[in-house]
């Protein structure tokens, strides 16, 4: 079986550069040790929400801002115009889960710690719970369900720094017996999927709130069905209701990672989780093949083209050994972002500026990772997501706008190559 | 009695819990002053190994003796703290076997029980240890909890009349002609300033006892010794594993609880308060560990710590000879410096606090009108009244029956909500590190990424604290964890790290808290 081209990772970058690919015709193989950081993460597209401390109201305005001043960042190597075509393209794709916001404006949504967070995109079932306009706000905690603190989310709104004043209060509901004791949130969502726990919700939820207050839920509100039951508890109740995101594993993340690799096999592309991928047969500057080790041995894939998007230090894409010495974990690429000691040293102050937070690979505007000569490693490897160096994504909420952006973008680069030749680079 | 009714406490001043538990035992009122938490200081930061008296049996025979005294009677007494793991003392290709030879001669003079067993064997109990090993040793080692142990202390010398003050600080010592007749202290927390008046003052304050002593115009050379360890993701070993050679850095590995710890170095540090610890250090541990268990470059570490050592030197003659042993050292100011009412005991170690506790007391009731019988030998801590040692199973054999029956707060060490709520209560706390101490919470592999959340909103939840308290006390923890964290940050608990910072600054956005 042949493939055109290879993704390596199947979080947020992976997939959408695997699904671009695919519904263009290109035969796709996915390959990754696990289903990707987007189960951990909130479903929301934060294109960028801080310019350091500052706030960011509007990602398009402060996007090339955040590109002059960085010019190693992931954004500075996708062509201006793909950032939006790449945010319409994802909206399009994930339709089932309803896609809110623009790059214009960001959405502020609570996080689990009443925090104001600004995102690009919000999957519509949380988008309600935007804060910017203001007004009466209730926060419903489950009991039993330790990842979720209405009372504390309740308190820090109505002292967080907001455009129109809030007022934010908590309500504890003591769920049905089938679902109490120690409870995950994707134990409660497999209710909402299997039980009718939603007319418990609605009938719980309909005396004890009032006409002109906005009901934020946990983010638990069904793992296939969770559109769906946001869509009619909102009908029941005749009230906006929005779901918050909390810690992992993400109900809402689950439901993105979903809708995108369902979408990728309809389009005819194969996902292979649980192996990895550790290293190329290259010739003459290209990659010819990438070997992967599944359980019976070492395979190897011819292709045309590779994308890497192997996410960083949290997804095992770059490695710190004990000797201080870090590797890009698949092609052993350079790597930009090293401090220049032969010895890694973290700042004594957690929220310091951390060396390696913006360790990964260097790209070239077609998203190839190059040396240090700025000359392409492989003419047909590309790079998506986190595995990219020059950010600091965490801090910046830039984390799953990069994703999309660059995955899309690499994409493109394999579909649209630049008509400049580039020089033979011999490895 | 009459005096000390009229003066009625008889502080200790800083630190030392198990010389207030003996105390209050013996009927005297007792009060303890700490500056910071319980545990927050040289015990709470221990390896935790309950000594045999192997690791001195050639060295310092008199420590090795009072080791395995020791070590009997904290297996009965303070059994709640105590996991039976074994010890075992092992010749690597680093180490001269011969060395075996001496060691089993000096276990035998000293009393310390001690087998040589078959290479093989060593190698079925303890599969992961270097298989190069040439010579091995069994001896009663074992693992001992720190911080159980000090919290078992307290709760003694509470149940008998003892007042304890965590996070007070002692500003001076009140000196009348040429007698202690108090300490003036001030509240860490709430910033109050009082005095306390005591016909003795026992100054148990370790590292900080020269400190101490100076406030009564008193000298004490006590010298700092740092040492650094490190907790390992897994229970590496089953056993106390240690190097069959004279004591050096990095040759011992235990398991605590649900980890490993590998110790320790020995530095000296000009002021016990400034432990910075060195990449070379952890380095050296590091490369020890790899000799022990080939492959622990490659394992997860947790978190670095270093603790303090009090090193007494003193060429001035020490008070009391009976109990006195190059390891610990009692002062009589009296004789000393002709200061009455005022005591040091120092140096030492933790497998023998009960004794230096008990020399300490002893010397003080000779002060206070004749000797009361020490009892802390028989009356078992509080918490370890039947007498069952502590199993790693403990808390996972509580849970088994009633899995569902509420929430597990922090997974890794199993803590249960209503554990948690109880603490916090008890304690009557608002700080998720002094938490911490008291339940291990954050203290896996995790280190806090999910746990530390929860415990913030239930902590706030509970009316302890206000939001903005609550979110200080999230802000806090994560600094605190961090020194822990970064100088050991590699492989996989970097991946961890990561993660963490994903969830408590890409999810929760805490640095844009209200605070």
């Amino acid at each position: 079986m042949s493939y055109d081209t290879v993704v390596v990772g199947a979080g947020l970058a992976g997939l959408t550069a695997a699904l671009r690919l695919s519904e263009r015709g290109q035969r796709v193989l996915v390959v990754a040790r696990g289903v990707g950081a987007t189960h951990l993460a909130p479903a929301t597209v934060d294109v960028l929400g801080y310019l350091g401390d500052t706030q960011v109201a509007s990602p398009a305005a402060s996007v090339p801002v955040l590109i002059s001043s960085s010019p190693n960042h992931p954004y500075a190597h996708v062509p201006a115009e793909q950032l939006e075509t790449s945010l319409e393209w994802f909206c399009t794709k994930t339709a089932a889960l309803g896609y809110a916001g623009n790059l214009d404006e960001n959405l502020l949504l609570p996080t689990a710690l009443g925090v104001p967070k600004p995102s690009a995109l919000a999957p519509r079932s949380m988008s309600g719970g935007d804060l910017r306009a203001g007004g009466r706000f209730v926060f419903v905690g489950l009991k039993g369900f330790k990842d979720f603190h209405p009372t504390l989310i309740a308190d820090n709104l109505n002292h967080a720094r907001l455009p129109n004043p809030i007022e934010a209060r908590a309500l504890e509901l003591v769920p049905p017996s089938s679902r109490r004791g120690d409870l995950s949130g994707r134990v409660i969502a497999g209710g909402f999927d299997t039980e009718d726990l939603i007319d418990w919700l609605a009938g719980a939820l309909e005396d004890r709130v009032d006409p002109d207050e906005r009901i934020g839920v946990p983010a638990v509100l069904g793992l296939r069905s969770g559109d769906a039951t946001w869509q009619e508890l909102e009908k029941r109740l005749q009230r906006k209701v929005f779901e918050v995101a909390t810690l992992p594993p993400s109900v809402p993340g689950i439901r993105l990672s979903d809708v995108l690799s369902s979408a990728l096999r309809t389009a005819g592309a194969r996902i292979v989780l649980g192996v990895r991928a550790v290293g190329a047969r290259a010739k003459g500057g290209r990659i010819e093949a990438v070997e992967v080790v599944n359980a019976t041995g070492t395979v190897s894939y011819p292709v045309s083209s590779v994308v890497l998007a192997s996410g960083g230090f949290a997804s095992g894409g770059l490695e710190l050994d004990s000797f201080g010495a870090t590797r890009e974990t698949v092609f052993g690429l350079p790597l930009i972002g090293l401090p220049n000691t032969d010895r890694v040293r973290f700042a004594p102050h957690y929220f310091d500026a951390q060396p390696l937070a913006t360790a990964g690979v260097a790209t070239d505007d077609q998203l190839r990772p190059v040396d240090a000569s700025g000359s392409p490693v492989y003419e047909n490897l590309h790079a998506a997501g986190a595995i990219l160096g020059g950010a600091t994504p965490w801090k910046e909420k830039s984390g799953t706008g990069t994703s999309v952006a660059t995955g899309y973008a690499a994409a493109e680069a394999i579909l649209t190559p630049a008509p400049t030749p580039v020089s033979e680079a011999v490895r | 009695m009459n005096v000390l009714r009229s003066l009625p406490w008889t502080p200790l001043a800083s630190a030392s819990l198990e010389h207030c538990s003996d105390a209050a035992l013996r009927g005297f009122s007792t009060i303890l002053v700490e500056r910071r938490d319980l545990a927050d200081g040289t015990t709470g930061r221990f390896h935790g190994l309950l000594h045999s008296g192997g690791r001195y049996a050639v060295k310092d025979p008199s420590a090795a003796r009072e080791c395995i005294a020791e070590n009997r009677i904290l297996r009965v007494t303070a059994a709640d703290c105590v996991e039976d793991t074994g010890g075992l003392f092992v010749s690597t290709p680093w180490d001269d076997p011969e060395y075996g030879d001496q060691f089993l001669e000096g276990c035998r003079a000293t009393g310390v029980p001690a087998e040589e067993i078959p290479v093989a064997e060593a190698l079925r109990r303890e599969p992961r240890v270097n298989p190069g090993i040439r010579r091995a040793f069994l001896v009663p080692d074992a693992a001992l909890d720190p911080w159980k142990l000090v919290w078992g202390c307290a709760r003694s010398a509470e149940e008998h009349g003892a007042r304890i003050l965590p996070y007070h600080r002692v500003l001076d010592l009140e000196v009348d002609g040429e007698r202690v007749v108090g300490a003036h202290v001030r509240s860490e927390r709430g910033g109050e300033e009082f005095r306390i008046h005591a016909t003795v003052v026992i100054n148990a304050a370790g590292a900080w006892a020269g400190q101490i002593a100076e406030l009564a115009h008193c000298t004490v050379n006590v010298r700092a010794g740092m040492g650094l360890m490190i907790a390992m993701n897994h229970r590496l070993v089953h056993m106390c594993v240690n190097r069959c050679k004279r004591p050096a850095d990095g040759d011992i590995l235990l398991p605590l609880r649900t980890a490993c710890v590998i110790g320790t170095t020995d530095v000296f540090v000009p002021d016990p308060d400034q432990t910075e610890i060195r990449q070379d250090d952890i380095d050296l541990l590091l490369d020890e560990g790899e000799k022990l268990v080939p492959g622990f470059r490659q394992a997860r570490a947790l978190h670095a710590w270093a603790g303090v050592r009090p090193l007494f030197e003193d060429t001035a003659k020490v008070a009391e000879t009976r109990d006195v042993t190059r390891s610990h050292a009692l002062l009589d100011h009296s004789s000393r410096e002709g200061v009455a009412g005022f005591l040091t005991i120092t140096g030492g170690k933790t497998t023998t606090f009960r004794l230096m506790a008990e020399a300490a007391v002893d010397a003080a009731c000779e002060q206070l009108g004749g000797l009361r019988p020490c009892t802390t030998a028989q009356v078992p801590l509080a918490g370890s009244e039947s007498h069952t040692l502590y199993q790693i199973s403990h808390r996972l054999a509580a849970r088994e029956p009633v899995p569902q029956s509420e929430e597990i707060i922090c997974e890794c060490e199993l803590i249960t909500r209503s554990g948690l709520e109880d603490t916090i209560k008890q304690r009557d706390t608002t700080s998720l590190d002094d938490i911490r101490r008291l339940l291990r919470l954050a203290m896996g592999p995790c280190q806090g990424g999910f746990c530390i959340y929860r415990a913030a909103g239930i902590l706030h939840q509970g009316g302890q604290v206000d939001q903005a308290g609550a979110n200080q006390t999230l802000l806090d923890f994560l600094e605190e964890r961090w020194k822990g964290v970064h100088p050991i940050l590699h492989g996989d608990q970097l991946r961890q790290a990561r993660l963490d910072d994903w969830i408590f600054q890409g999810i929760l956005d805490v640095e844009h808290l209200p605070v």
